[in-house]
């Protein structure tokens, strides 16, 4: 009895959707295109990930190599060279979460000038440097710093000074590279908390105003904190970054003086699994996956607690 | 009286407050133009003035011959030509990928929660740099401009600002075109697309900016030095102590302009196209899109 009532129920259900489905084919093919290359260039190389725990010989493939368990992770755990490399990343990185708030302020600032057409110039100046390449930022780097070309030396020099070589220096190389990517990323960082800021209810303003509020106490008890979630999320999507550093920033500005302070896994990934003569594929996997790993482990784990705290997260 | 005096110094103040803001954003926004400018004048000044040692900020000079030397040599129509390939295919196919995906995970078809934790995990977790490589070289991507395009030519983060724009369009429109006998196609195609001008303008922009700004799937993949784009090209320039290899003379007539003078050439010719194109790109940025973005 009860067979038969429920045959017609589901049969009607996959009927429903495959009517469905049918409806909105044409959407689908519009769709397809995009999601094939995700499953192309992101979901099919996670199954190379399995090369962490093989001794992966390119000739037998993923199939035919031989399982070694967790020996490259062994290895790694109990390499010098990679907590070298953790402690030079995080190093980096705090250095940046130092600049946090500088967007933040920057689009306070920006939102208190009343001169729209200055706003837009100075709005203009400074996101420019995001759409230039690291290759660009860096030869501009070099075109200022450097020790018998760059300007700044050149004026130290005509002043009276020696001149320093900073981009050789293990005292300079943090600063610079800290100020090249507060460079290249405050203006368009404080486009997010622009846009928050014109977000907040102006109601909230005039009634403030109303009770003999100043800008000061204003800015510090109704844009601020309208524009936490903003901020909640983008610590958030920092956290995940905490111990990637950017290739292209670090490989360029390394040199053979400041090496050892600029080892980070990007790089040595990229020389021991790429440009190398000998690449160990199983190795520097293993080195990558570590770093997926906790970098989705962190943006979980910060998503939690922001979310336990109230505000709304990413996910 | 003495109200309207406090009235008077409350607007001096304003004004003082105003103007100590405005001077402190403009030399900001000095740090970052002026290096460009600096460059800018230093790759016209002619070799013997630059020779002599003076910080120029104003060519006693002038000359173009870097440039010419730059231009003419084989090193950078080399790369122009890569460059130009990887940006003139990869642009189109970014927009009409991500929006076509975009448009799909706006409608309530069956499976789009499924699709969207799958366009979103692409976000949260990556396979890394070396199963990346693999799988370019298993596809047969190698040396081949195309393994720079493919793989940037749809990105979570593109596809869900796009999804919540055209979430955003009022359904009407397309009801009504469909009473009218319009396929999804058609209402794609010709009410949704032209209602997206503007946000499609913007995506292309970015597009093609990070497609001329292609450096690192380059030193991955590409293996012919002959085919290397134009940020690797520069970036040999700015490092190399003896660039005329690099700049690959078809004539010789090298070393009376300063090495110097010619990277900061390279560095204006690369950079260019960006600071031509960036003004159009400027206008779309503060609209409330980005923070749709960044809400997920």
């Amino acid at each position: 009895m009860t067979k038969k009532k429920a045959a017609p129920v589901v049969v009607h259900k996959k009927g429903y959707l495959r009517k469905k489905i049918w409806q909105y084919r044409w959407i689908y093919l519009l769709g397809l295109p995009g999601l094939t290359i995700l499953v192309l260039f992101n979901y099919i190389p996670m199954s190379g990930l399995l090369m962490a725990f093989q001794d992966y010989n390119p000739y037998k493939g993923l199939l035919g190599s031989e399982w070694v368990g967790l020996k490259h992770f062994d290895k790694l755990f109990n390499d010098a060279k990679f907590y070298r490399m953790l402690k030079n990343t995080i190093i980096i990185n705090l250095l940046e979460m130092l600049t946090f708030p500088a967007p933040i302020i920057l689009a306070l600032l920006l939102n208190e000038l009343r001169s729209t057409k200055l706003k837009k110039v100075i709005q203009t100046s400074v996101y420019l440097p995001h759409f230039l390449s690291w290759a660009i930022v860096v030869s501009l780097t070099f075109f200022l710093l450097s020790s018998e070309q760059g300007i700044v030396n050149k004026i130290a020099v005509s002043m009276g000074g020696t001149p320093t070589k900073y981009l050789q220096s293990k005292d300079w190389i943090y600063p610079i590279i800290t100020i090249q990517s507060l460079w290249k990323g405050v203006g368009w960082s404080s486009i997010v908390y622009l846009a928050a800021i014109a977000g907040v209810d102006q109601e909230l303003y005039e009634a403030a105003k109303i009770d003999g509020a100043n800008k000061l106490q204003q800015m510090l008890k109704i844009t601020i904190p309208s524009i936490m979630p903003t901020v909640v999320v983008m610590l958030i999507m920092k956290m995940g970054s905490i111990i990637s550093v950017g290739f292209e920033q670090i490989f360029l500005m390394t040199n053979a003086n400041v090496k050892s302070m600029l080892e980070v896994f990007e790089v040595y990934i990229y020389q021991n699994g790429v440009a190398s003569g000998f690449p160990n594929y199983s190795y520097t996997t293993a080195i990558g996956m570590f770093k997926s790993v906790v970098s989705t482990g962190l943006v979980l784990l910060t998503n939690w607690l922001t979310t336990r705290k109230g505000y709304s997260g990413v996910m | 009286m003495s109200k309207d005096r406090k009235k008077m110094g409350m607007k001096a103040k304003q004004n003082l407050y105003q103007f100590i803001l405005g001077f402190f954003l403009l030399l900001l926004a000095g740090t970052m133009v002026l290096p460009f400018v600096y460059v800018l004048m230093v790759s016209f000044t002619d070799g013997s003035v630059y020779e002599s040692g003076k910080f120029i900020l104003w060519p006693e000079k002038w000359s173009t011959e870097a440039y010419e030397l730059i231009l003419s040599g084989k090193g950078f129509l080399n790369s122009l030509k890569s460059t130009l390939l990887i940006t003139g295919i990869g642009t189109p196919m970014n927009v009409v990928f991500n929006a076509g995906l975009g448009y799909m995970l706006s409608k309530p078809i069956p499976g789009r929660k499924f699709f969207n934790k799958m366009v979103m995990f692409t976000m949260l977790f990556g396979a890394g740099l070396i199963p990346n490589f693999i799988n370019i070289r298993n596809l047969g991507l190698m040396d081949s401009i195309f393994a720079s395009i493919l793989p940037g030519v749809c990105g979570a983060w593109t596809v869900m600002v796009m999804r919540s724009f055209f979430e955003g369009i009022p359904s009407e429109l397309e009801e009504a075109a469909k009473i009218d006998g319009c396929g999804q196609l058609r209402i794609f195609a010709t009410i949704v697309l032209p209602l997206s001008k503007a946000m499609l303008a913007t995506f292309t922009l970015f597009a093609a900016v990070s497609y001329w700004n292609t450096y690192f799937s380059a030193i991955m993949y590409m293996t012919t030095t002959e085919k290397m784009p134009l940020q690797v090209y520069v970036q040999k320039i700015v490092l190399s102590t003896n660039i005329s290899d690099v700049v690959d003379l078809t004539t010789e007539l090298a070393n009376t302009v300063p090495q110097e003078v010619m990277r900061m050439a390279a560095v204006i010719v690369v950079t260019l196209p960006i600071i031509i194109v960036y003004p159009f790109l400027q206008k779309h940025f503060a609209t409330g899109m980005m923070v749709g973005a960044v809400k997920g």
